[in-house]
Parts: C-alpha cells; sequence; structure tokens
C-alpha cells in the first residue's frame, strides 16, 4: 500500500521484460497504461492476474473512426499494490473481434456483452456476448461508435409532432414556439460532435 | 412442483429503481436468476460525448440517483488527472465533506430501505427524516437539494456559506446521539434478525470472480480494502478514520458494516472541519470563457470510494471542446449483473429484494 512509486516500475519491469509494449505511460503513482498487440493482451492479463490483479474494474472501448480502428481498454486492480494498470490494444475496425478474457477474469462477462451491443466488437469465447442486454430491439448501427448520429436516428424513428392551430400565433410577433426552435437551432451550431 | 416464472422489479418495496429480477422458482427456492437492466438507459455516454466540458457538470450527478456527489468528484478527479490541474487545499477539504454528508445520506436511506423488503416500514420514516436534514445542509450549502452540480473540475463550485458548520454539528451530535437507538430499530431486532442472519452468503473465494468492490467485498475478505485508504484521494490520507471488516458476508453482516461506517463518516466531517484552511476552492480547467474550455490529450481512470464500492470514470479526451468518450463504472455492475445470476439461486424468493439492498444494488448506474 505505501511506496507506490516503486510499484508502478515494478509492473513496468514486469511487463516490459516478456513483451514487447508499444507504449508506456505513467499516469499517476498509481496508475500506469500500457498499449500493446492484440495478441498479447491474453498472456499479459494472466500475468498480471498471477502477479496479483486479481480484480477487473473496467473493459470498454473508443473508437478512433479517423484511424479506422476501435481500442479495447481493460482496467485491472491490484488491492495491496494499489496500483491500477489500463492495458490498451487497438483492433481493426472492419473486422473488430478479440477473444474473450472470459477464463482470465469472469466478470468480464457483462462488460463484454455491452462492449459488444455498443461498439459491434465481437468476443469469441464468451458464450452469450450477442445477447442482447440493454438496448432492447436496436435497429439500427451499434450507437457509441462516432458515426451513429442520435438526433438523425430520431428523427428517423419518431415523426415531428404536428402543432395544432390554436398554438399557431397570427398577430405577426414571434411566437413562444418559433422562439424555442430558434433557440435550439443556434445550439446546434455549438454541438459539434466532438470537432473542435 | 413445477417451476415457474417470476418477476421481482420494476414495481416492488425491495427493489431500488428500475430494473428487475427474472427468476424461475420452484416452490419459494430460486431456481436460476437473472437481471433485465435497460429500463433506465438514457444514453449518458453517448450524451456526454455531445456536451461541452462545462456542461458535462449538469449532466453527470443524473448517473446515480441517490449518491450524485460520488459521479461529480469521479468526473473532476478524471478532468484533473488529464489536465494535470492542482485543485486548492481548502477545495479538497469541502469536497470530503461533501462526499462524507453523501455516504451518510445514502447509509441511511439504504438502512431505511431494509425496511422495504422485511417489512418494518418505520425504519424508513426514522432514516428519511434525517436524510431529509443532509439534504437541508445540501441546500444551504449548494442551492439544491439532490443534483448539486457542486463539485466541479478544478475545485468546488463556491466556498462554503457563513455559519454552515453550526448546521453541521447540530446534525452530527444529534445523529450519533441517536446511533444506538437505529441499531436497536434494525439489526438487533430479533425479528429483523431471523430474516438477515446467515442468509444470502457472499463466500470470500468468489468476490474476485465477481469483482465486488466495497462493503460487499470488505466483509467477506476481512481486510480494509477501502480506495479512501489504499489510494487516498482528496486529503484522506490525512484524516484519522477505521475501515469497517468482517469474515462472514451474510446480509446481517453488512448492514453491521454499513452502520460502523456511519460513525467513521461522521467523525471524519468533524476532523476536516477542524482542519479546513482557508483560501481560494477553484482553479478554472483551462483558460478563457468556459464554453471554450479544452483539456489536454490524455486518458485517464480516476475512482472514488462509492457507498457501493469502486466508483470509477474511464476518460478520453482528443484536445477538443468536447469529451471524446465517457465509460462509467457502476460501482453495483458486477453484483447487479453477475451476482444476481450466480447467487440468488438456491435462495429463498423473499430473499431476492435481500441481495439488492445490502449489496447496494443501484440500477440507474447498470444502465447509465
Amino acid at each position: 500500500m505505501t511506496n507506490s512509486m516503486s510499484n508502478t516500475e515494478f509492473v513496468t519491469n514486469l511487463v516490459e521484460n516478456q513483451y514487447k509494449v508499444l507504449k508506456t505511460e505513467v499516469l499517476d503513482q498509481y496508475q500506469i497504461a500500457f498499449e500493446v498487440k492484440k495478441e498479447d493482451v491474453h498472456s499479459i492479463l494472466s500475468l498480471l492476474k498471477t502477479s496479483g490483479w486479481i480484480q477487473l474494474s473496467y473493459l470498454s472501448a473508443v473508437d478512433w473512426i479517423k484511424d479506422n480502428e476501435f481500442e479495447v481498454v481493460y482496467i485491472v486492480f491490484n488491492w495491496d499494490k494499489a496500483v491500477h494498470i489500463q492495458i490498451r490494444t487497438r483492433l481493426d475496425r472492419e473486422s473488430a473481434s478479440i477473444n474473450s478474457v472470459l477464463p482470465i477474469y469472469p466478470g468480464c462477462k457483462y462488460y463484454e456483452r455491452e462492449a459488444h451491443e455498443f461498439f459491434g466488437i465481437k468476443f469469441p469465447g464468451n458464450p452469450d456476448y450477442e445477447k442482447q442486454l440493454i438496448l432492447e430491439n436496436w435497429d439500427d448501427i451499434p450507437p457509441l461508435r462516432k458515426d451513429f448520429d442520435p438526433r438523425q436516428y430520431s428523427d428517423k424513428k419518431f415523426s415531428h409532432m404536428e402543432y395544432k392551430n390554436d398554438f399557431v400565433n397570427k398577430d405577426g410577433k414571434v411566437s413562444k414556439q418559433e422562439a424555442r426552435e430558434k433557440r435550439f437551432s443556434d445550439a446546434d451550431k455549438l454541438r459539434t460532435g466532438g470537432k473542435k | 412442483m413445477k417451476e415457474m416464472k417470476l418477476f421481482l422489479g420494476p414495481q416492488h418495496p425491495g427493489m431500488s429503481g428500475n430494473a428487475s429480477v427474472h427468476m424461475y422458482v420452484d416452490g419459494d427456492i430460486i431456481k436460476r436468476s437473472y437481471l433485465l437492466p435497460g429500463m433506465l438507459h438514457r444514453g449518458f455516454e453517448k450524451g456526454m460525448e455531445r456536451h461541452l466540458w462545462v456542461n458535462n457538470i449538469s449532466l453527470i450527478p443524473r448517473v446515480c440517483v441517490v449518491e450524485p456527489d460520488t459521479n461529480e468528484m469521479a468526473f473532476a478527479m478524471a478532468v484533473e488527472m488529464i489536465a494535470k490541474l492542482e485543485v486548492p487545499e481548502r477545495a479538497h477539504y469541502i469536497r470530503m465533506i461533501i462526499l462524507e454528508f453523501a455516504r451518510l445520506s445514502i447509509h441511511l436511506m439504504s438502512y431505511g430501505g431494509l425496511g422495504g423488503p422485511t417489512g418494518l416500514y418505520t425504519l424508513m420514516y426514522h432514516a428519511h427524516t434525517d436524510r431529509n436534514t443532509i439534504l437541508n445542509i445540501f441546500e444551504k450549502i449548494t442551492g439544491h437539494r439532490v443534483y448539486h452540480q457542486y463539485i466541479v473540475p478544478g475545485g468546488v463550485r463556491k466556498d462554503l456559506p457563513v455559519g454552515i458548520e453550526k448546521d453541521m454539528h447540530s446534525f452530527l451530535d444529534d445523529l450519533e446521539s441517536r446511533y444506538e437507538e437505529y441499531r436497536d430499530l434494525g439489526i438487533n431486532n430479533l425479528s429483523i434478525q431471523a430474516r438477515i442472519r446467515d442468509t444470502i452468503m457472499l463466500p470470500k473465494e468468489v468476490v474476485w470472480e465477481l469483482g465486488v468492490t466495497g462493503i460487499g467485498m470488505r466483509s467477506a475478505v476481512n481486510k480494509p480494502y477501502d480506495l479512501r485508504k489504499v489510494k487516498p484521494y482528496a486529503r484522506y490520507d490525512q484524516i484519522e478514520f477505521d475501515v469497517p471488516v468482517s469474515d462472514y458476508s451474510d446480509a446481517y453482516a453488512r448492514v453491521d458494516c454499513k452502520l460502523q461506517e456511519v460513525l467513521q463518516s461522521i467523525s471524519i466531517i468533524r476532523q476536516c472541519l477542524i482542519k479546513m484552511p482557508k483560501g481560494d476552492v477553484r482553479v478554472p480547467i483551462s483558460k478563457g470563457q468556459a464554453m471554450r474550455w479544452t483539456v489536454p490529450k490524455g486518458y485517464a481512470y480516476a475512482c472514488v470510494e462509492s457507498s457501493r464500492g469502486e466508483f470509477g470514470y474511464f476518460m478520453v479526451s482528443d484536445g477538443g471542446t468536447h469529451p471524446y468518450r465517457v465509460g462509467v463504472r457502476g460501482a453495483s455492475y458486477p453484483q447487479g449483473l453477475l451476482g444476481v445470476e450466480k447467487y440468488l439461486p438456491g435462495t429463498r424468493l423473499d430473499d431476492a429484494s435481500l441481495w439488492i439492498d445490502t449489496m447496494g444494488v443501484c440500477s440507474p448506474e447498470i444502465d447509465r
């Protein structure tokens, strides 16, 4: 628990001595990140599990649409050494698939199902990964991909409400409805969807 | 007897939030069960990508309804970690006070919630009365009762109002004086003990398999595995407190740990009020107007100890005005999904809601 700076060094030595790490990033004294190749993920995770990183804290993905890649992130934790380790790996976006880590961390079962549902990444080895979990009867591309636009989807799925004549203002003033629509369209200019 | 399909929730006194447990029962013994989440899915992770950094402050408390402050804290810590911000000393102490009041409020609420499945509603009335006093204090500090939006990246929104210490002390003294009364009403009550002793066990060997954290884990492994101790954030390393543990995780042990934590939280708040220095409470996260704030490129995973366990935010920034990706690790994800599937079979039907209550399954943070 104490002396965590040496713990991150311990982890760096442990992993870098045995595997080719593309990038190492020490985020602070309690956290370290490794970017590794897809083939090495499972052996690194099993090495870490036998070295005491027995808890899978989080598993998810990031969509790097410009590079045409998904990045899968595994975060594991050791309660005695108090170091969070991020293992990140890149997958090809078109045929994104990585073997499940279910035999190493049984707790990943639902995280993998969720990652499949929201990104479309396949996890062969996990028997249930294709079952729907949170989104019921989803009929579009997986929603956390960057090319999914929720505004477009809702316009397509739910038609615009038509207002009755009573609400239409006839005396030339700007009605509340028009002012609201203008405010919404102005707000659209600010929503750039992650672009600068 | 023929196997029968039953639902627990989404409308049930023992079910907190809008999820339902799907059970196949034989007599009153559960044979198979799994959680059906998704009734409260609001697309937070997508929503955060489409909002400015400053706008997200009002979005994140909504992730978990009953305990919004841990969300704000984890989000703020993740941003500070990427932007390499130093938070003013006074802000750390104010954050700890807010977080511990939030812990008190949710422990009281979940202790009162024990009244639902066991049928003793008096407990709930007492607990909610005290929670109401905490919400009054929050209202004086932040202007809001439930979603405070008070802990922001770079510090806290405003300094504490003048004279609030008096309110805090009077509430803490009052709660401490009635602590034994609470125990007598709830877990020392024989009719409740009959329901919570030796039921819905969480064996020590499977804690790691599930990935359960928080009180659920500490009540089984008998070690002080609390993030406030193990990797101290804010200024928890300068405060003295104990972490209640147990080596036999039945519903009783978990509720007992929860009640002991109430005393520890009271002591932490008192120490914070004494040690709190004077000074600034906020630094801006980047230059210029709030709508144009940017955060440098980077990855971070920040986690805090919520009442249910490790609550984390995984965050990626591409240097823009919006977060590139925010992932939420809900604290009750493992015990809610995998725990219900693996450890409810074999228990009795009416104990299912005790698992939901004592493990602290919060469905909004499973759905996000």
